[in-house]
């Protein structure tokens, strides 16, 4: 790829404060490399030839192109079993702590925020399928929750291309998957029923509160979008929207330690996870 | 071919995963199956088509696995004799006489081994050598 274009300052902002406002994630000046290699390729996905013709495009009529650009943000790499030592902790360590307290039947509620296109609440189900041995014990619920609507229907559609699937075995693959054609493939409807989509802005507790309470939250590679605000509004739902003694799995590059006092640090062999407190602290 | 082959199995289970887990056992062992989300509509499926074997689960909304049983026993049809091999959580002896005075030819508690399920059904179904 060419050179990421240069953005000016301004034209540095005005593209920053656009962003935030669609989505609440915060864009700095430190952030400018990532910003403008993707702006780049926008840009050259809909041959302007200038920031300014680009930004015109985007403001006029082009709801596609803001979900294009959307998308180039937030949908970066997402595929199947993305980081699956986590996954390799949720069922070594977290879903037997979890189970402790619970007897057979009763429900686990898991939650994916965001969802994007599906791949991680799919995955947590074909993971659970394939490793844990009281799957067909317990009443799991997984819920996938997303910013974009548009993710969210094409998640409910749960048709994949190659490249999401790159992680999974030909054998994962014939069991979980029936093709469509030479690209694309689609998941069972049994395993698109497992889940339940829903729109949510992680920093809008109007939103999250009703999505009700959770054994496991993933939220993976969104906090580090945030502003300190954001950050610490969204931290703080996530709290609520966990049962005690939940846990919460982070993207690997991110710290809750840094955003919020308010979880204990879980050090398991394969991920650090975090925990809401089984007491409240006085 | 397994010998499994051509024996078709009924899964009723309201929760799509567990279905999902079933099925893959049954599948890999070469059963053909087909599921249903409760025991109303498990009923209507053995009614109109012909199955080796049910599989059901008791806590289902609609209709459960013991009033599913009771239904499909006091129909006088065929169909009615149907190995049914039930599936819970419920491990109390209370549960399984309640499954076995209901009608279920055996009673399997959850979780129950992928192996286990496909061993049980080959027995249940007479595809058993």
């Amino acid at each position: 790829m060419a050179d990421p274009s240069p953005l000016t300052s301004d034209e540095f902002s005005r593209l920053a404060e656009f962003l935030y406002r669609r989505t609440g994630m915060v864009f700095t000046e430190a952030k400018r490399y990532y910003v403008e290699r993707r702006i780049s390729e926008r840009m050259s996905a809909t041959s302007s030839r200038s920031f300014t013709d680009y930004f015109a495009h985007l403001r006029g009529e082009e709801r596609r192109e803001v979900e294009e650009l959307i998308n180039a943000f937030t949908v970066n790499e997402t595929y199947f079993y993305r980081e699956d030592h986590q996954l390799t902790c949720l069922t070594t360590d977290l879903l037997d702590e979890r189970v402790r307290a619970k007897r057979p039947g009763d429900t686990i509620r898991i939650w994916s925020a965001p969802c994007s296109t599906g791949e991680e609440p799919y995955s947590i189900a074909i993971w659970l399928l394939e490793n844990w041995k009281d799957v067909d014990a317990y009443d799991i619920e997984i819920v996938g929750s997303d910013i974009d609507t548009d993710v969210l229907e094409a998640a409910a559609e749960g048709i994949f291309r190659k490249r999401a699937l790159m992680r999974l075995s030909p054998e994962l693959i014939a069991r979980y998957f029936y093709e469509l054609d030479d690209e694309r493939w689609r998941i069972l409807d049994d395993l698109r029923q497992s889940v339940r989509f829903s729109r949510v802005n992680l920093i809008d507790t109007k939103q999250t509160r009703p999505q009700g309470r959770f054994d496991v939250i993933f939220c993976r590679n969104v906090l580090i979008y945030f502003d300190d605000e954001s950050r610490r509004i969204a931290a703080e739902n996530l709290y609520d929207n966990l049962l005690p003694g939940g846990f919460i799995c982070l993207g690997h590059t991110e710290s809750m330690s840094r955003i919020s006092p308010l979880f204990e640090v879980c050090r398991y062999s394969g991920a650090i996870v975090y925990r809401k407190p089984l007491e409240l602290r006085a | 071919m397994t010998d499994g082959a051509r024996k078709r199995i009924l899964i009723v289970d309201d929760a799509a995963l567990v279905r999902t887990y079933y099925r893959s056992a049954l599948e890999a062992r070469g059963f053909e199956v087909e599921e249903a989300l409760n025991g109303l509509e498990g009923l209507d499926k053995i009614l109109l088509q012909s199955f080796d074997l049910a599989i059901v689960d008791i806590n289902m909304p609609q209709m459960d696995g013991f009033t599913f049983l009771r239904a499909l026993r006091s129909k006088e049809l065929p169909v009615s004799a149907i190995p049914v091999l039930v599936t819970s959580t419920e491990a109390g002896p209370q549960d399984m006489a309640a499954a076995r005075s209901a009608g279920a030819n055996y009673y399997l508690v959850k979780p129950i081994k992928q192996e286990a399920l496909a061993e049980y059904a080959a027995i249940f179904c007479g595809a058993h050598r």
